[in-house]
């Protein structure tokens, strides 16, 4: 165990480290943490006013265990959601796995070690919403000191079986991904996964929402805190351990609380020792195919050099794991997400919703769609991975005779791309479920292909201006990285300012309005492109 | 033929190359030595403009490298020391980008791949990811997409490191071939042998600066007592 201890000392101190980080980055972190402040501040507010409030509806009923329940519920489900991405990338897809396996370290030892970073994670997150939950509950229901003796180790030990659980679920899923026949592609499988998961909790919840009879089970004690927690016993055993102290059921709940975490503990890592290699061992590598003369000769074509180029880029993006789940995923995901809400609820209110847009007054329904676009195609991580994505191979790019400018066509070309999905997934859903008429679509569709374009201009500009090309995995250029929040946040005020006007001025009908926009939109597009060739004529051939 | 007039180059205030003169004559393979650290890469660098020039000019064949970037970079094909690039490209479609880069026509590029790629016994590979390949394979497939268009000037970064006996031949049989009719080969190595059996000409290069250049009977002639080349390249690059 002093090995394990060892080693997760150098593993938190690789990922940790501030070492490598650029001025830039640091000024990042420090900006974030600022805005941290106020957010975190807003968060109390909410957390203390819902549980104020639910404590007065429900205590009287003897039922406001049910508010412990919930919160577990919450939190295991949160940890679940958060775990997946940490627990992939640390495990399995960073790339300083196959380094420690040469050593002479056992499984769980490696394991350990991994876990470390995953489960900061977890413990910042169970720090902001969990601990001040159990203090606000503790406030309102008056407890004592052994109230919060019991929350505080119960608050420290409620990461561990959601993160286990998660962790054991990834394992067996890696040990048979990894003796699957693509590799690449199982891992964008299983990075999908945790999309799935939001989605399906989505609809579990829908599908679930109309049964039980909820008055009647309120006069029952705790009979509502055994529906919320059905499948989540651990969050049961901590409810009642916090709720009835003092008593031999709340020891015993609390005692098995302990010993269940505990246990899971000894569960990962001897399930560890089994399957992490199995699911490790190879990773790097992948599959030779049968030789087949005439799909050679297929790839031999000559072509213009940006097609040439953009393909190459749209390859990289579709192969590399990270960046399919970064890029095309993230890109995706909104639009699918709305899609699939609507679908599955066909009557719900949101349906034929469109039809009622040609009674609001013309120049309202454009600009307001124009804001959503903006946000929506405002963080596009094809933009602002452009430059970076390439790594190390960016090099390539300067000794071949490839012009600057085609590069850089080909780059925005490959964010548009992305936008222009998006674009085509929302319209689909405003013209099919909204039921949008048909001019209005056509306006937004026209204006939200220009915003595509100055958001990717936007994107590539900030990536330009501070690319991270030494990174040795692939997240990297998406980790830590806050730069994708500049590009939005630029857009917004710009494009807020000209709604503001624009909604404030004496210009009526959708036409005006929409043309005024288009003229203003084309303009703001000749601007960025004259910025961007500057910037590329002067960095281009600087970055190394 | 290449002409280096008196570069330099710095990074950090530290001078990575200073005041370097060089020039290649056509028709010759030459090799290009020095320790970890001397500058090699970081004046190849130049040449094949990754790095810009602080001060000073490379001319390949009448062309400015600084000035006319674009066409000087049609004269050369270059193959960098790190082979781990393009990893996701299958070697076909690497192949067929790099023939696009260059705009070699459908008939031509076809033929080529087909016979680089058979000489370096990695044709059955081409459908397969690079990233599958290994480091040997690799430095092969970045060859054959350097000799697609037939470029007059080869600048090579460390070759040969990684290839196969047999491969290592080929290159080197390519190499001869290429000087005799005429064109240059310019690579860096550390590999003393190679220099021995390969090089028609020398430069030796230490903390930034040419210590010799010249060919290898010249280089004999001014270090009798050494009786090895690995004795005086020691000699020549020991740091005072």
């Amino acid at each position: 165990m002093n090995k394990a201890w060892k080693l997760m000392r150098v593993m938190v101190k690789m990922q940790l480290s501030m070492a490598n980080k650029s001025s830039m980055e640091i000024f990042g972190f420090v900006v974030i943490g600022l805005m941290m402040i106020p957010f975190g501040l807003l968060i109390l507010f909410f957390i203390q006013g819902i549980i104020g409030n639910m404590y007065a509806a429900l205590e009287p009923l003897g039922n406001e265990g049910v508010i412990l329940g919930l919160l577990f519920v919450m939190m295991t489900f949160i940890f679940c959601f958060t775990s997946i991405g940490t627990v992939l990338s640390s495990f399995y897809f960073a790339e300083d796995v196959e380094s420690f396996i040469s050593l002479p370290f056992q499984p769980y030892q490696i394991l350990f070690g991994k876990s470390a970073v995953p489960f900061l994670s977890l413990y910042g997150l169970n720090t902001i919403l969990l601990l001040p939950s159990l203090v606000f509950y503790g406030l309102h229901s008056g407890a004592g000191a052994l109230y919060y003796l019991l929350a505080i180790i119960v608050w420290a030990l409620t990461p561990i079986i959601p993160f286990v659980l998660t962790a054991i679920v990834l394992m067996f899923i890696m040990r048979f991904a990894n003796i699957s026949k693509n590799k690449d592609r199982t891992k964008v499988l299983v990075g999908l996964l945790g999309f799935a998961f939001a989605i399906g909790i989505n609809v579990l919840l829908r599908l679930d929402s109309g049964t039980g009879d909820v008055a009647e089970m309120l006069t029952q004690q705790n009979a509502l805190l055994e529906l919320v927690t059905k499948f989540f016993p651990t969050a049961y055993f901590s409810s009642i351990a916090l709720t009835d102290i003092g008593s031999w059921t709340g020891a015993f709940y609390f005692l098995l609380f302990v010993a269940l975490s505990l246990g899971a503990i000894v569960l990962f890592l001897t399930v560890g020792q089994k399957l992490y290699f199995k699911g490790v061992l190879g990773l790097s590598g992948g599959k030779r195919s049968e030789f087949d003369e005439e799909k050679v000769q297929k790839h031999v074509k000559q072509q213009s050099l940006l097609t040439s180029l953009w393909q190459k880029e749209m390859r990289i993006i579709f192969r590399t794991p990270t960046f399919f789940t970064q890029i095309v995923v993230q890109s995706l995901f909104f639009p699918v997400f709305l899609i699939i809400v609507m679908m599955l609820d066909p009557n719900g209110p949101l349906t034929g919703w469109g039809t009622q847009l040609s009674e609001i007054e013309g120049k309202k329904v454009i600009l307001g769609m124009f804001g959503i676009t903006v946000v929506t195609l405002g963080i596009n991580p094809a933009s602002f991975s452009s430059i970076s994505r390439d790594g190390k191979s960016w090099f390539n790019h300067l000794y071949l005779p490839i012009p600057s400018s085609t590069v850089i066509l080909s780059k925005l070309l490959v964010s548009f791309f992305m936008n222009f999905l998006s674009i085509l997934l929302l319209s689909l859903a405003s013209l099919i479920v909204l039921k949008v008429p048909f001019t209005i679509w056509l306006l937004w569709f026209v204006i939200s292909l220009i915003t595509g374009w100055v958001a990717s201009i936007a994107g590539l500009m900030i990536d330009l201006y501070s690319p991270k090309l030494n990174w040795t995995d692939e997240r990297e250029v998406f980790k830590g990285r806050f730069i994708g929040i500049v590009p939005l946040a630029l857009e917004v005020a710009v494009f807020g300012i000209i709604i503001f006007i624009l909604w404030n001025s004496g210009l009526e009908g959708i036409w005006t309005v929409s043309s005024v926009l288009i003229l203003i939109l084309f303009i703001i597009t000749i601007i960025s492109q004259y910025f961007l060739n500057r910037m590329v004529e002067r960095k281009y051939y600087k970055i190394v | 033929m290449i002409e280096i007039n008196r570069i330099s180059k710095s990074f950090a205030g530290k001078q990575a190359v200073k005041d370097l003169d060089l020039s290649v004559p056509d028709g010759k393979i030459f090799g290009f030595l020095g320790p970890n650290g001397a500058g090699k890469s970081t004046t190849i660098k130049m040449m094949t403009g990754i790095l810009p020039i602080d001060e000073g000019s490379i001319i390949m064949n009448g062309i400015d490298v600084a000035k006319e970037p674009m066409k000087a970079k049609h004269q050369f094909g270059y193959v960098p020391d790190r082979s781990d690039i393009f990893l996701r490209l299958k070697g076909i479609e690497y192949l067929n980008f790099i023939a696009d880069v260059f705009e070699v026509p459908k008939d031509i590029r076809k033929e080529k791949i087909e016979h680089l790629t058979k000489s370096f016994g990695i044709y059955e590979a081409l459908n397969d990811h690079i990233q599958t390949y290994s480091h040997g394979m690799r430095q092969k497939i970045v060859v054959s997409g350097v000799l697609l268009h037939d470029p007059d000037v080869w600048i090579l970064d460390e070759p040969l490191t990684g290839l196969d006996p047999k491969s290592s031949y080929t290159l080197k049989e390519m190499m001869r071939d290429h000087a005799r009719r005429g064109k240059i080969v310019f690579f860096s190595t550390h590999v003393l042998e190679v220099v021995e059996q390969l090089c028609d000409e020398v430069a030796i290069i230490n903390n930034g600066h040419v210590q010799f250049k010249g060919n290898m009977a010249e280089m004999r002639q001014q270090f009798k007592d050494d009786d090895n080349l690995e004795q005086l390249f020691l000699e020549l690059t020991q740091n005072e």
